[in-house]
């Protein structure tokens, strides 16, 4: 019996509109950060990305954030996500670590990202008490809690694609078990598509639809945890094995 | 230039800035130091049984040059790193925006925080200053004014420049001290050294001047106190013979303004290279 959490249908996740990452490779001064990593997501799915530490997750998203350069492409919904605004508007992404303004009040940071997207801040996807919004500073707030504004505004504009870099380091069990509950709705309800980072993706088994697997940059192990074919994930050929067939 | 995410940006870093405390802080030591210095060269007109502001100006024009140029290049320079280290600037590059507007908001609001900063500073100076100027003062506290304005603009812009190449809020930091201490000293030192084994004529000094947009401040606050040049010497004397009085002024301003908007661009063109 396969893990993860239970689906009706390949059907509801929407498979004709697949997240693709083509052939990304990153190269640092110190060797590779991604090679040559590729697959495709459909939508309405939670993707576990792990690895060891420096095996790349990171760098993956930030990659597919359009905050880092790269080789190879990434496409949602067929279009390019790049350096244009555009195709960005669709992205949700939450840095491994995120330091606010301790001065700043979560109204006021909430409200700094809604207005960059052009969304409402006041219609967040977050269930009843997993943020106290209002005039609390940040400085007033525990680790935990800041997590969860940092959270709130990956959410901000209702994203399709989320890309969490370890989204659960800080929160306490009650916080966490009401992120994947948010999480899973989500997902099933909007059909937003979630790849979510973690060192020890074994607690992600419970909650993912599917597990990418990194290591020293490279894309080595696949694994579907739903078990319903709702993923369907194949490495593109390359460019030359294309030209050699 | 200014779109949405740029005014967003902006009025974000704006406001941020003057919370911070140690904007708040520079606020009140500038404020003290133009009213010390006002009411020290107010004692000295008196005594001397003058009239006007003149003493008191051209203390400030140093003053207005000098500590504003370090507030805005340390501000300029920790923004973009700083945000950088923090993840935030992550955060915000992955919404929908360009990344030269990111680069230009954080200018605009750290501009604009600088300048209230300095609006209080000198407000204070001139309510003081109000008891002994005359009418013919005016043109001059303007071009104080001006010329402090565009040097802080000036050095936020350089900040802001070196904050979106460098690779750390330090680096950024320990590069805007060097390029003050250079900027308000080193030029002026290395020109004293060489300009009279290299006999350095009025182009020369006027060149060494324009590729420092303190020294140009500085040139045009002292121009608004002495129109005719003299303050200046034989220098002086040249620019206006050259220039005329509005176009030596225009080429100050000019100069200034392209030290504002060339470390613009090249912020504009380095940060979106920038992995986040």
């Amino acid at each position: 019996m396969p893990e993860g959490r239970p689906r009706e249908s390949a059907a509801s996740v929407g498979v004709a509109v697949p997240v693709e990452v083509r052939h990304v490779t990153k190269v640092y001064r110190g060797g590779w950060g991604l090679h040559d990593v590729s697959f495709t997501l459909p939508m309405g799915v939670i993707a576990a990305l792990g690895g060891p530490n420096g095996s790349g997750k990171s760098t993956l998203l930030r990659c597919m954030a359009g905050l880092a350069r790269y080789e190879g492409e990434v496409r949602l919904h067929g279009e390019r996500l790049d350096a244009r605004p555009g195709p960005r508007r669709a992205i949700g992404f939450l840095a491994q670590t995120v330091i606010l303004p301790e001065h700043a009040t979560i109204d006021e940071v909430i409200d700094l990202f809604a207005r960059l997207r052009g969304a409402d801040p006041q219609r967040l996807p977050l269930p009843a008490g997993f943020l106290n919004a209002g005039t609390d500073r940040i400085g007033e707030l525990s680790g935990g809690q800041r997590h969860r504004v940092a959270l709130a505004i990956a959410l901000v504009g209702n994203p399709t694609l989320l890309l969490l870099d370890e989204p659960i380091a800080s929160l306490d069990e009650r916080g966490r078990a009401v992120f994947w509950e948010m999480l899973a709705t989500l997902c099933e309800r909007d059909g937003v598509t979630a790849i979510v980072s973690s060192p020890s993706p074994s607690e992600l088994r419970a909650v993912a639809d599917v597990g990418l697997f990194l290591d020293d940059g490279r894309l080595v192990r696949e694994e579907d945890f739903s078990g319903v074919g709702a993923t369907i994930m194949h490495p593109f050929p390359s460019d030359d094995e294309q030209v050699g067939s | 230039m200014t779109s949405g995410p740029t005014a967003v940006i902006a009025s974000w870093e704006y406001r941020n800035a003057v919370r911070a405390r140690w904007v708040l802080t520079m606020a009140v030591v500038f404020g003290l130091l133009c009213v010390t210095v006002t009411l020290l060269a107010f004692r000295t007109v008196r005594e001397l049984g003058l009239s006007g502001i003149g003493p008191a100006s051209a203390t400030l024009v140093n003053l207005g040059v000098l500590l504003p140029s370090l507030m805005g290049l340390l501000l300029g320079a920790g923004s973009l790193a700083g945000a950088r280290e923090q993840g935030l600037l992550a955060m915000i590059c992955a919404q929908p925006l360009r990344r030269s507007q990111v680069a230009v908001g954080a200018f605009l609001g750290l501009t604009a925080s600088l300048w209230t900063t300095l609006g209080v500073g000198f407000g204070v100076a001139m309510l003081i200053l109000s008891g002994v100027a005359r009418g013919a003062d005016v043109p001059a506290l303007v071009t104080l004014i001006g010329a402090t304005l565009g040097v802080a603009a000036a050095s936020v812009a350089i900040g802001v420049a070196v904050s979106s190449i460098v690779s750390s809020r330090v680096q950024a930091v320990a590069v805007a001290v060097g390029l003050w201490i250079v900027l308000s000293l080193g030029v002026d030192l290395a020109l004293a050294a060489l300009a009279p084994s290299v006999h350095m004529g009025p182009s020369g000094l006027l060149t060494a001047i324009l590729i420092n947009p303190l020294e140009s401040g500085r040139i045009l606050a002292l121009l608004g106190t002495n129109f005719e040049g003299t303050a200046l010497g034989p220098f002086g004397a040249y620019l206006i013979t050259t220039f005329g009085r509005w176009g030596t002024v225009g080429l100050l301003v000019a100069d200034l303004v392209a030290w504002t908007v060339g470390p613009l661009l090249l912020a504009r063109w380095a940060l979106p290279r920038k992995d986040l």
